[in-house]
């Protein structure tokens, strides 16, 4: 859209005679709350905004309204129990919580899952990313008032939660990853109906590609839109695909020695150098569309053998500490676990991607207009069991 | 309205009032969880479709709402904020408590931050155990609702003495509340007192599927 | 910033079932000599997993100078910062059979990796996104006064990690700009995370012990072996 000389002089006279009356009438500051349950923050986060007209001035989130003590309850349970609670942290993608919780204990017991263990596990991994951010994109598009696209995400997420049930039982909270393997096998029919979904799933991409992507009020809502520079994403420890968004090359599942399958397949980490809310948004679009393509690239490749190694009846961890942390849906997720040889564990820092993800908000909503925050906000995506814990 | 709670209507109109008053529910969605997801697949999605039932589920706030649907973990902070919504809504008014979390306190029964059951700060209607319960459990659990709305006094309801008014005057008592019917301490779970002098009252809640809340 | 030495230094040592060390170590070990030639001698200890992960424990004055060098070195990722209270629960861990005679409280404070002398300790995770290598850096926190320097101003992430661990453990941050609880309503009383808060749900019913143990698939193996394609037999 090109605008002539006459349009622009108006526009240029209309911002002027605004700044006057700002200055005659000397606006005061406004506090607009939002939240804790408001329809654009994605669960009980409040933030509180001060405004200047149109414009924030300041802006904190105020979490905690979904605390719920993970780092302090992992301390009165066992191993095994552990599992049961992470799965609920990051509630979209469930199964993507227990996996490095596993891993960092496995590699305190020095053992390790068998092959065909490993890349079930990747595969209900990418699984789970995909119900995570298939849902995101479709709830993209009510930040701007587009409800059609949340319904198409829930119809087609059912498709995910499906197979995840089939294989683990849980459509939620599978709890199905074990020290040393997995709980069970595959069920018969699973992979070829696997395949099918992943079908489907790549059509919502496209879907969606089409609807939201391509919609003009959506880029223009979009682009140029919350820029977080490189530099500033590392400081605040931004990671996952808003990091990716902010042009840093980083992706844990490629840049890790990590037991999980993903060097079977072949798979592109995107990454966008502008850093507006609009990359954040494409750079999730495209890694849907990279994990349907693992998937349906590891379902060929599910070695033999069993999917659970010998491990003691009753687990006790060697005494020592480790650090595992995976890509998962929302970013970097990581869990330090301290062990005093006990049955259970001394201390679990759970570090989990959200967190950073919404520190960076008060710096990223700093000078932007209010219709903006709910787009920064759902392009930062979080989940706030995520950051509250 | 004071038609209503002053005088016993004819049956017949009571039995059409209850009806329409069942089929044509809104829902204020109370999402806090995971459980919240669920709820958005029972209520938001297409293969679900809550509608069908007569529930409206997009109230634009809790004063235009007829039952609410309190899902996930409700922790100490956000219990007066439950408690808020629950007041701004107009009688005659219910609540679905979803999942385990608000049921009980869920996997996190032993935390120190969560409120071990919602039902420490509202009346609930109707349990729907689970964790979280699968959408066609919530749906159950609304049908039930309907079906107890159907079955009602209305009068009774219409003028509050079921529990609402009950259990204020009793709190007062007990000094649990102030003036204005703010809990001085909240969460705190009622006196045993206040416990029995308002299950006396009150209808038995609905648990889905029957058996204890867990 | 000291190039990194690449030379791997495998120990001539008597065992031999040690994982050989990869090129990973030698710079996790050009990364340690790096840091000392910038602080010095206020690394304590140091520990290196072979081909996995390294620790460095720093004085407690010279947390925030180590968090810098190492921000200069290239570690410019903030992962986290928490803390960590070394006492023994004294309420034990809530796996104890409560028909069982109760045990004596263990009480002594034993460190993890890379040792300390005081009951809190704080420890971070820094990223080289280049070399992709993490260090877990930690530090006493005195026991007398539970302060530390602030890292907010080094890597704006830290605020709210140190207000986290301000909450949970009572650890206070020097030049902090803002350490309010974040969490929890503000009047809670006590610091959740430090090992003697009590879980007070826990006291009124304890938890029954392990009652039952899941049977593992793989101890089933003899009886039905896995197929080829479990999912196709």
């Amino acid at each position: 859209m090109t605008l002539t000389d006459r349009q622009q002089l108006s526009y240029i006279a209309s911002q002027a005679a605004d700044a006057r009356l700002n200055v005659e009438l000397e606006t005061e500051g406004m506090t607009l709350n939002i939240g804790p349950q408001h329809p654009a923050t994605h669960g009980t986060l409040r933030i509180i905004c001060r405004l200047d007209g149109e414009q924030v001035v300041w802006a904190e989130p105020v979490a905690g309204y979904m605390h719920r003590g993970y780092e302090k309850l992992t301390e009165v349970r066992t191993f095994p129990q552990v599992t049961t609670l992470v799965n609920r942290i990051d509630w979209l993608g469930s199964f993507a919580n227990e996996v490095p919780f596993i891993l960092a204990a496995e590699k305190l017991m020095e053992i390790e899952a068998p092959p065909r263990a490993q890349v079930i596990r990747t595969i209900l991994f990418e699984l789970s990313r995909i119900a995570n951010v298939s849902l995101f994109l479709g709830d993209l598009g009510v930040q701007m008032g587009a409800i059609t696209p949340v319904f198409l995400a829930f119809r087609d997420r059912e498709y995910i939660l499906n197979l995840i049930e089939g294989a683990t039982g849980g459509r939620f909270h599978p709890n199905f990853d074990r020290i040393g393997g997995l709980k069970d096998d595959l069920p018969k029919g699973w992979i070829e109906e696997t395949r099918g979904a992943v079908k489907k799933l790549e059509q919502f991409c496209d879907t969606i590609d089409d609807l939201l992507f391509g919609n003009e009020i959506f880029q223009s809502r979009m682009r140029g839109i919350g820029i977080i520079p490189a530099d500033i994403a590392t400081d605040y420890g931004l990671s996952g695909a808003n990091a990716r968004a902010s042009g840093i090359d980083w992706d844990l599942r490629r840049d890790q020695d990590i037991p999980l399958s993903y060097d079977l397949a072949d798979w592109k980490v995107w990454t966008h150098p502008d850093g507006d809310s609009w990359a954040r948004c494409w750079i999730r679009l495209q890694e849907t569309r990279e994990s349907c393509k693992i998937v349906t690239q590891l379902l060929d490749q599910i070695p033999a053998g069993p999917v659970m190694t010998k491990v003691p009846r009753i687990i006790k961890v060697p005494e020592g500490e480790a650090w595992v942390s995976t890509e998962n849906p929302l970013g970097e997720m990581g869990y330090y676990v301290v062990s005093k040889g006990g049955l259970g564990p001394f201390r679990v820092k759970i570090r989990s991607a959200s967190f950073n993800n919404i520190s960076i908000v008060p710096w990223a909503l700093k000078g932007v207009y209010v219709p903006d925050v709910i787009t920064i906000l759902a392009s930062l995506y979080f989940i706030l069991g995520d950051i509250d814990r | 309205m004071g038609l209503v709670d002053k005088s016993r209507l004819p049956a017949p109109l009571t039995k059409l009032f209850n009806m329409s008053r069942s089929y044509s529910l809104w829902v204020y969605q109370w999402g806090l969880a995971c459980c919240a997801i669920e709820m958005g697949a029972a209520f938001g999605s297409p293969r679900y479709d809550v509608m069908r039932l007569g529930v409206i589920p997009l109230p634009a706030s809790p004063r235009q709402a007829d039952f609410v649907c309190v899902s996930g973990t409700v922790t100490d902070k956000m219990a007066p904020a439950v408690k808020r919504l629950w007041e701004q809504m107009p009688e005659p008014k219910y609540a679905i408590s979803m999942g385990s979390c608000a049921n009980c306190g869920g996997p996190y029964w032993d935390s120190y931050s969560v409120t071990k059951g919602v039902d420490q700060i509202i009346p609930i209607d109707v349990y729907v155990p689970g964790c979280p319960p699968r959408p066609e459990a919530l749906l159950e659990g609304v049908v039930l609702l309907q079906q107890r709305i159907k079955n009602e006094d209305m009068a009774a309801k219409w003028r509050g003495d079921e529990f609402t008014t009950l259990q204020r005057t009793r709190a007062m008592e007990a000094g649990e509340v102030d003036r204005d019917g703010e809990l001085i301490n909240v969460p705190t779970a009622p006196t045993l007192e206040t416990a029995q002098a308002v299950d006396s009252v009150r209808p038995e809640p609905i648990v889905v599927g029957g058996g204890p809340i867990e | 910033m000291a190039p990194l030495s690449d030379d791997t230094t495998i120990k001539d040592g008597p065992s031999t079932d040690a994982p050989a060390a990869l090129p990973g170590d030698g710079l996790r070990e050009g990364i340690i000599d790096n840091l000392r030639s910038h602080i010095g001698e206020a690394i304590v200890d140091t520990k290196i997993t072979p081909n996995d992960d390294l620790w460095i424990r720093v004085s407690t004055e010279a947390w925030l100078t180590a968090g810098q060098a190492l921000k200069n070195a290239g570690f410019t990722y903030f992962c986290f910062l928490s803390g960590l209270d070394w006492m023994p629960s004294p309420y034990g861990t809530g796996e104890e059979d409560p028909d069982d005679e109760p045990k004596e409280p263990d009480t002594e404070i034993v460190q993890g990796y890379t040792g300390g002398e005081t009951r809190f300790q704080v420890f971070a995770r820094l990223t080289d996104l280049n070399r992709h290598v993490g260090v877990t850096i930690k530090a006493d926190v005195p026991d007398d006064r539970l302060v530390m320097e602030s890292w907010s101003h080094l890597f704006a992430g830290a605020n709210w990690h140190e207000r986290e661990c301000h909450e949970m453990y009572g650890i206070g941050f020097d030049n902090h700009p803002d350490l309010r609880n974040m969490y929890l309503p503000g009047d809670f009383e006590g610091y959740p995370l430090r090992k003697d808060f009590p879980l007070l749900a826990r006291m009124v019913k304890p938890w029954p012990g392990i009652v039952d143990v899941e049977p593992m698939p793989a101890e089933d193996e003899a009886e039905s072996p896995v197929d080829d394609k479990g999912d196709e037999s």
